[in-house]
């Protein structure tokens, strides 16, 4: 127990682990960070992150019910304690960045879809996603064309044809029209974290005439870094 | 959002730019880390518009220029379904950002810019290659400050009607000889375009400028513009000569370059014959796998129906974005159902963008760019785009995505699509919803926060019968 409460410790506080582990560098955790803290004390100042503060963070208000942000949130949420901390932050959006690869996309997509999380996607999630999207959308669609645009999909999907979507099943479906089944599963701005805050100095090599360029060495990055996770409680 | 993450060695990042028939992102080089920009052209477009042959000859020869004013070409590689142009990243900008917001550059900042892009035309006129849409969106700024011309050569992708009529600013800068329907000279067209973007840089706004567009037209027709007083006689002197509205007694390039105003202070720049060792096997590679018989193959229909996860794809909660945007600076977007089928539904976007003053411009089948038709001095570039997706065969939803800019035109399209939407008197409960949800909409922007407002019903919707 020990041994893994030092292990979480060191996952949670090192930058250099999570740039290893994600699709972002050092000065873009930092970036990262700084939109953490935000929306970690936007309701309550603890160190993580709600769902009411994520709701706010999505939506402006903390109120506004979606199933779609709970399964979000949820997935964010790896270690099922009901919030956030800034490592499962980090490591969630790295999905959402331009260079993660479309399997690892597909993947997370198939778990938020998987509302029962038994594995694999049956008739009933998809249709209760459908309603909460017409829900969401004022849209009507009698229950009729409902049934057959499910009917459409599961033809198209449910390549073994035993009435649910697993995840080798899924994982070819996207592969064949993946603009579509993904074009939430990117955050365009990921890209370009660093410029995007001007507060932050760059600790890349590459010279960006839009950007200050950073003098500093890289290890005093690091260590404001680690002066910054001081606020960041542990479990 | 689904985007090719990489094409060969380059990973893509963002849309740097925008147009007609392409977009360009910027891109890095994954093996030495230099940034690029790709114009990605959707190889469905180039076939629909029979410009396979124009566009893939003007690829070769863009290829082969190479002059320090113009934005070079490194490769072209194709995929099944797009063109992508690997270009030479120029990280200062654009021109237009300099001279916005009513700013003149002093004159010998000017008079260095002008010499770079007459410089520019000498070389690719020489080598038979026009630009044909010369405006400041398509000069670029290095990071010395340096002009790089961009999309030479690529007027293929741009309809003839496009320049005059929809492009944002385009109508302030093209030649009267264009406002033609026959056929006129590259190198007069082009010569005439610098003289406008002269005229700008030494003044701070067009020499031709009006909000009817008409108006405009007669303007460029007669040359009919007034110097501000501190032009000095020799700028006048040569703006005159080049806002000559008769082509053959327009001035010419050689002869610009002898003008004593552009003479001043004067540097030539070395600029090398064709290159012999460029490759253009990629650009054949690239064009040579579009099929010509690719109209007539039928789509099977079902195929173009949504299927569930498509349709919860669109989920605006599913967006995170919103965790990095300021909720006033996302883009504004809308859904709309649509009882009928595919194509009249994109006869009633048409109509009612016609109703409240909007241009059409048709993407491709199933999506429609519009903009304002009043020219502006200084256009804002804002745009809407509707994307029609087919549900069933009388069932459609219509995306409705707008950019920056006036709030107003969005909500009066909205309004009008949802009035045409109605016309059909037996599906009342649809123009009732169409209609709250752009009041609703309305009230989200009024009210300056997104809370949506609470439904007290929590039943599942009731099942709806179409006629």
């Amino acid at each position: 127990m020990g041994c893994c409460c030092t292990k979480q410790r060191v996952d949670q506080k090192d930058p250099a682990v999570l740039a290893s582990q994600t699709y972002f560098n050092l000065s873009e955790i930092e970036a990262l960070y700084d939109l953490f803290k935000k929306l970690s004390s936007s309701i309550i100042d603890d160190g993580v992150i709600s769902k009411e503060e994520f709701q706010l963070g999505l939506f402006g208000s903390s109120e506004k019910r979606s199933l779609f942000a709970d399964r979000v949130f949820e997935l964010f949420d790896s270690k099922n304690n009901g919030v956030i901390e800034f490592g499962e932050f980090v490591q969630a959006l790295s999905v959402f960045h331009p260079a993660a690869p479309q399997t690892q996309k597909a993947d997370f997509a198939f778990r938020l879809y998987d509302i029962c999380q038994r594995g694999f996607i049956q008739r009933h999630e998809v249709r209760e996603m459908i309603l909460a999207l017409l829900n969401e959308s004022n849209l009507v669609l009698s229950h009729e064309i409902i049934e057959v645009i499910i009917d459409k999909t599961f033809e198209e999907a449910d390549s073994k044809g035993d009435g649910r979507i697993d995840p080798e099943e899924w994982q070819e479906f996207v592969a064949r029209n993946p603009s579509l089944l993904l074009r939430n599963m990117t955050i365009p701005y990921l890209k370009d974290l660093t410029t995007q805050f001007h507060s932050f100095k760059l600790t890349s090599g590459i010279e960006d005439c839009t950007s200050r360029s950073s003098t500093s060495p890289e290890k005093d990055n690091i260590l404001e870094l680690k002066d910054n996770f001081n606020g960041v409680s542990i479990n | 959002m689904g985007l090719v993450k990489k094409i060969g060695k380059y990973q893509l990042g963002r849309t740097i730019g925008e147009g007609t028939f392409s977009k360009v992102k910027l891109a890095v080089n994954g093996n030495n880390g230099q940034k690029v920009a790709i114009k990605v052209i959707d190889k469905h477009m180039v076939l629909e518009n029979n410009l396979k042959n124009q566009v893939k000859r003007e690829i070769r020869t863009m290829k082969l220029l190479h002059h320090p004013n113009i934005v070079r070409i490194h490769e072209v590689i194709g995929t099944k379904t797009k063109i992508y142009i690997v270009m030479e990243y120029v990280s200062g900008g654009q021109l237009l950002d300099k001279i916005s917001y009513g700013e003149k550059l002093n004159a010998c900042e000017a008079r260095k810019l002008f010499q770079q892009l007459i410089d520019a035309l000498k070389y690719c006129h020489n080598k038979g290659v026009y630009h044909r849409d010369l405006k400041p969106e398509n000069l670029l700024l290095d990071s010395k400050g340096n002009l790089k011309v961009s999309d030479f050569g690529l007027s293929a992708l741009q309809k003839h009607n496009d320049v005059l009529n929809t492009r944002c600013g385009s109508p302030g800068y093209v030649a009267p000889e264009l406002l033609l329907s026959k056929g006129y000279d590259g190198a007069a067209a082009d010569v005439w375009s610098c003289g406008v973007i002269l005229f700008e840089l030494l003044a701070g706004y067009l020499p031709f400028n009006d909000r009817n567009l008409m108006n405009l037209y007669g303007k460029i027709w007669k040359a009919e513009y007034r110097c501000p007083p501190w032009f000095t006689q020799n700028q006048k002197k040569l703006i005159a000569k080049i806002l000559e509205p008769r082509p053959v007694k327009r001035i010419t390039i050689p002869d610009i370059v002898e003008d004593e105003w552009f003479q001043t202070d004067y540097k030539p720049v070395f600029a090398s014959e064709f290159d012999q060792n460029i490759n253009l096997d990629d650009v054949d590679v690239a064009f040579n796998s579009i099929k010509e018989n690719i109209r007539e193959s039928t789509i099977p229909k079902s195929s173009s129906f949504i299927n569930a996860f498509q349709l919860i794809a669109m989920s605006q909660d599913l967006d995170l974005s919103g965790l990095f945007e300021e909720q006033d600076e996302k883009k504004q977007r809308t859904r709309l159902g649509s009882k009928h089928t595919i194509n009249e539904t994109i006869e009633k976007i048409e109509a009612a963008a016609t109703d409240v003053g909007l241009s059409i411009e048709k993407m491709n089948n199933f999506k429609i760019k519009m903009q304002p038709k009043q020219i502006m001095t200084r256009c804002s570039r804002s745009y809407l785009s509707a994307q029609v997706i087919e549900v069933a065969p009388t069932h459609c939803v219509i995306e409705i995505s707008k950019s920056t800019g006036d709030l107003r035109v969005y909500h009066k399209f909205c309004e009008s699509l949802s009035n045409l939407l109605k016309q059909k008197p037996d599906v009342p409960s649809q123009s009732q919803d169409s209609v709250d949800l752009c009041a609703a909409e309305r009230k989200k922007q009024d009210a300056g926060c997104y809370e949506e407002p609470k439904s007290e019903d929590s039943k599942p919707l009731p099942g709806y019968k179409s006629a």
